[in-house]
């Protein structure tokens, strides 16, 4: 049975096993002594956490009950906007900005004396698969450091992964919670759109992007979901977790669940990752869930129609960046259109420059109707697909990445074959829908392979139970930690 | 196909210069992705309308009531330059 | 030959909410440089707009007031174009849904000019320019907007001066926004072209942008008719463009700068949701929408025997036209009402906005209680005049100022009694009365009408001094 995390280290801040502070201190020194190698941090806030530490423990000491998350230390991905904290998106556009009000998703965790022991590495923008379009330099992963954490959130999933933070946040517009997660071996819960408020994210695409948790076990998920799903007034496209307390509904049995296999899925994808889905199959089987096979062919124009949208958001998203009100500023220019056009060519990395490139092709005069429009409508065929699916079953299972974590460096110079591996992840974020990659095996090198269970909006209670059980019957086989960071 | 004026058009729209010699390598790029793109062209829509939010909701609305505005220092406390209570822009020569 | 003005107008109004479009900033005018600001109207990384309900109820009303159909369900689209002035890098506004479409304002000369749409968007911000440096305030960032664009149905410079103060009255009067061109709170960017009388095709338009003055407005549109009219005279062809109004000269000068060739990538702003109004909602809005000024004169002329001149002279401004309502509420004669309002009255509100804050002393209800002694012969009117100044000038009631046995009138033998000391003391006058002068009668009556302090009957005077000269 795989005890999570944060309800071990609170069982020790109750039980006065281990002040708040020495729990903080010993993650400082670990993320100290390994940072170097897995470049997860971008920024520790040591400060910060220490005084946020020593809060909770005065709390403690005054004999107050502590919150599930009170004391327990966490991370950031760098495009969640904390108060006086540099908030960069790992882009040297942001260099030095340090925000004046907190994401929502912040106010409510350091509320509940959470404790934040830094920002971490991502793709410039969320704009990657890799983590290595950061203006820091990728995330290396805790398994293999010769390897890519994945991204965008790489960061958070390496530092996660790599036991230099319990848990974190990170953001997911086509994948990039769920596919570091997979790389890295740990579990990545995309929430429904519109289950986590963005107020604060600094946004990619702002129709498919959500923030969600990166933790060692389904129960951490769970605990961190329910803490920060809610509706949210000052975003308007924020719905809540529709009263749904997710933790309580891991219960320990599925007999009866329909768990739908969808051919597409592994169209391309390398056998041992299939193998290793299959083989998450016939242990649901066993535990006595009926197994629904079917066709999703909607699922063949994702990929194309996913680009074409969040680039298109992106491309206006990010007009914001002009070196006006915050970030960089280029030094030499004649007049203030010069100033704007040399400090965005300055300040973006070249793969933000193509997707805003294309984002503004595919908007722009004599393109719109080819290109954004018919992507917008066959975005509403592939919810539809979705919908009608859920009817015959409670959750999907697929693969998360057609791949594993790969070589840093050799992430393929062609940006298609790239954007190719976000096949599997890309469909739950067109639909908005949940989706939760867990480990399920390893490839032949013994880097962790990730399966994906997708359910129907706000079913995150389905599609973590399902997850649950699966890992309470394999983690053994599936589940390797790692060799850095604090242990336990 | 994708031209260099196509490329030099939106690179105009999207206040990014684009080197004369990085030029035919973004042209060639681009053409690649929206080759990629135009992908869904085959692909068929049964006839569904217009897309609107992942979850159909109407009228988020705010009430009408004024919370007091951040100081001053606070909102310039970013810009790379200000003058007189204002974000300032120089004139270079 | 002959040529013809065509002209439409994009007008921008500013909406008297309490806050602004997506944030909960004041909208107040003026304020230090950027104090009025927040991080959603700077546009800061990671902020998202949240739509002030009363923006929409204002717009539907503005809708309503125009003869507009109201949307059921409209959108908010994104803009996109970079300037500095612009923190998002676009403007968030309505593009192929807007919430109201197809309306109308009919002018005097019964001609209708169509109103295309009306939707919301946000104002930018403020940019300064000195010495070459840019500086840049963003008070007036995300405070809401209404643009009205009408069809090019206007023909002269007049139609153009009387459209834009019948939409300035409208909104007024709505309360949707206090339109002070001066102030920015209304703009208009005017679309000119001429073509041959008598042809129905349109010529190429030339657009004057942001124009704050009617004066300026005519004056722009005369220089703009003629200069079009002379280069096409001359074999010339006008070109489509944008223009600048510069009043210093009273020419107009192509702008050039954020409109070069733009392409504004309109899409569906996926930060903000469909808004959708019921019908129900809609007509609980057209029961807000008082009755506007051009009804009111029709009314006033009809029923209350007001000329045309008097009754729009009443009715442009709300508050004078509701202050005489009240007035002239129960009197025999509102005539009176409105001459008091046009006569002394607006001899003490001098500019427009004088009238149009319409800040006095006098309540209606005391003009009101003045004009039916009058009514009922108590007292008379010069008297009534010299003390409705007293009136204007403190505040206090006609008791103060008249008091019973001044409104108890004159018997007949104190009258005659006084015509006969007007007589004794002004042989002059008699004189020339005798000789004639019948204008000299006039004299003695003022002397009776002085010692009695306005309380004789003129008439009944006049007569007796004559009949004892005789």
């Amino acid at each position: 049975m795989a005890e999570g995390i944060i309800k071990r280290l609170g069982k020790m801040l109750d039980e006065k096993e281990i002040s708040c502070t020495e729990l903080t201190e010993k993650y400082l020194s670990a993320i100290e002594s390994s940072n170097g190698d897995l470049n997860a941090y971008v920024k520790v806030t040591s400060d910060e956490a220490l005084t946020a530490a020593k809060a909770v423990d005065e709390k403690i000491a005054s004999g107050e009950s502590r919150g599930a998350l009170a004391g327990i230390p966490m991370t950031l991905k760098d495009n969640i906007s904390t108060k006086g904290i540099e908030t960069t998106c790992c882009s040297k556009i942001l260099e030095g900005y340090k925000p004046i009000y907190n994401a929502t998703v912040w106010n409510k965790l350091s509320g509940e004396g959470a404790v934040l022991l830094g920002k971490t590495n991502m793709d410039e923008f969320a704009m990657g698969s890799s983590c290595e379009t950061s203006y820091f330099g990728g995330a290396a992963n805790p398994h293999d450091i010769t390897c890519v954490a994945g991204g965008s959130s790489g960061g958070v999933a390496s530092a996660v992964g790599g036991n230099i933070a319990p848990y974190g946040l990170g953001s997911d517009t086509g994948g990039s919670i769920r596919q570091p997660a997979s790389f890295c071996g740990i579990v990545g819960l995309k929430p429904t759109y519109g289950a986590v408020s963005r107020y604060g994210l600094i946004a990619y695409a702002s129709s498919f992007d959500q923030i969600g948790p990166l933790t060692t076990t389904v129960e951490d998920a769970a605990i961190v979901y329910d803490a920060i799903s809610d509706y949210d007034p000052m975003d308007s496209t924020s719905r809540g977790n529709c009263g749904k307390n997710v933790l309580s509904s891991l219960k320990n049995d599925i007999k009866g669940m329909k768990i739908g296999v969808a051919d597409e899925y592994f169209d391309g994808v390398p056998d041992d990752i299939c193998q290793s889905v299959e083989n998450a199959v016939k242990v649901y089987e066993s535990l006595g869930a009926e197994i629904v096979r079917f066709k999703l062919p909607a699922l063949k124009s994702a990929l194309p129609v996913y680009y074409i949208l969040a680039c298109a958001e992106a491309s206006s998203n990010l007009g914001r960046y002009d070196g006006i009100r915050y970030g960089y500023r280029t030094a030499n220019y004649n007049d203030i259109n010069e100033m704007v056009c040399k400090t965005r060519s300055e300040g973006f990395g070249a793969e933000v420059k193509r997707r805003i490139l294309l984002g503004t092709y595919v908007l722009s005069a004599g393109y719109y109707d080819a290109y954004y429009k018919k992507a917008q409508n066959l975005r509403g065929s592939i919810v539809n697909a979705f919908a009608d699916a859920f009817k015959d079953c409670d959750v999907i299972l697929a693969p998360t990445v057609p791949n594993t974590a790969f070589k840093k460096g050799s992430a393929i110079s062609d940006p298609i074959q790239t954007y190719l591996t976000d096949i599997c992840t890309v469909p739950v974020n067109i639909a908005g829908l949940p989706g939760i990659s867990i480990p399920c095996g390893f490839d032949g090198s013994g880097m962790p392979i990730g399966m994906q269970l997708i359910g129907d909006k706000f079913c995150e209670d389905k599609i973590l139970n399902a997850a649950w059980v699966y890992e309470n019957t394999m983690c053994g086989e599936v589940f390797k930690p790692s060799s850095y960071g604090v242990s336990l | 196909m994708v031209t260099r004026e196509d490329i030099i058009n939106i690179a105009r729209l999207s206040k990014l210069y684009i080197a004369e010699e990085e030029l035919d390598d973004m042209t060639k790029a681009m053409d690649d992705i929206v080759k990629f793109a135009d992908t869904i062209n085959s692909a068929a829509e049964k006839g569904v309308e217009e897309f609107d939010n992942i979850n159909n909701l109407r009228n988020a609305f705010r009430e009408d009531t004024v919370v007091p505005s951040y100081d001053r220092d606070e909102i310039l406390k970013n810009a790379n330059d200000t003058g007189e209570g204002h974000f300032l822009v120089r004139k270079r020569v | 030959m002959q040529y013809e003005m065509v002209a439409g107008f994009e007008t921008h109004v500013e909406l008297a909410t309490n806050t602004k479009i997506f944030c909960a900033c004041t909208t107040k005018f003026g304020g230090d440089p950027n104090t009025h600001c927040c991080p959603i109207c700077i546009g800061l990384p990671g902020v998202l707009p949240k739509l002030n309900r009363e923006v929409v109820r204002f717009a539907i009303r503005a809708g309503l007031a125009t003869n507009c159909k109201i949307a059921n369900i409209s959108k908010m689209d994104r803009k996109n174009y970079c300037y500095p002035d612009l923190p998002k890098a676009y403007q968030i506004s309505q593009y192929d849904k807007p919430l109201c479409e197809n309306g109308y304002i009919e002018l005097s000369n019964g001609r209708r000019i169509r109103l295309n749409r009306i939707h919301i968007e946000e104002d930018a911000g403020k940019l300064i320019h000195k010495r070459g440096d840019t500086y840049i305030d963003y008070n007036r960032g995300g405070v809401p907007l209404i643009e009205i664009v009408s069809e090019p149905d206007i023909r002269s410079v007049d139609e153009a001066k009387e459209y834009v103060e019948k939409l300035q009255q409208i909104m007024r009067y709505i309360g949707v926004s206090d339109c002070r061109m001066q102030e920015g709170s209304m703009r208009c960017d005017v679309n000119v072209s001429v073509r041959p009388m008598g042809s129905d095709k349109l010529g190429t338009r030339t657009e004057i942008k942001n124009m704050n003055s009617i004066t300026f407005i005519g004056k722009a549109m005369e220089y703009e008719f003629s200069r079009q009219v002379d280069l096409i005279e001359n074999g010339g062809e006008v070109e489509q463009q944008t223009l600048r109004y510069n009043d210093a000269e009273n020419t107009t000068s192509p702008m050039r700068g954020k409109e070069d060739a733009n392409d504004y990538r309109y899409f569906r702003d996926p930060d903000l949701v469909t808004i959708s109004v019921s019908d129900e909602e809609i007509d609980d809005l057209r029961k807000t929408i008082p009755e506007l000024p051009f009804e009111k004169v029709a009314r006033y002329v009809s029923d209350l025997g007001l000329s045309e001149k008097d009754a729009s002279n009443i009715a442009k401004y709300r508050r004078i036209a509701e202050f005489f309502e009240e007035a002239s509420s129960g009197v025999k004669n509102p005539k009176t009402v409105a001459n008091f309002i046009i006569g002394q009255v607006f001899r003490r509100l001098e500019t427009e906005d004088d009238k149009e804050s319409f800040d006095i002393k006098t309540t209606a209800a005391q003009l009101n209680e003045l004009v039916k002694l009058i009514d009922e012969g108590k007292i008379k009117n010069n008297l009534a005049k010299s003390t409705l100044e007293k009136m204007l000038d403190t505040g206090e009631g006609v008791k103060e100022f008249v008091s019973e046995s001044d409104m108890a009138g004159l018997d007949e033998n104190a009258m005659k009694q006084l015509c006969e000391k007007a007589v004794e003391s002004n042989p002059k006058a008699v004189e020339d009365y005798k000789k004639g002068k019948q204008k000299a009668v006039k004299s003695l009556v003022g002397f009776v009408m002085k010692e009695s302090r306005g309380k004789a009957d003129a008439a009944a005077a006049e007569e007796y001094i004559i009949s004892i000269i005789k």
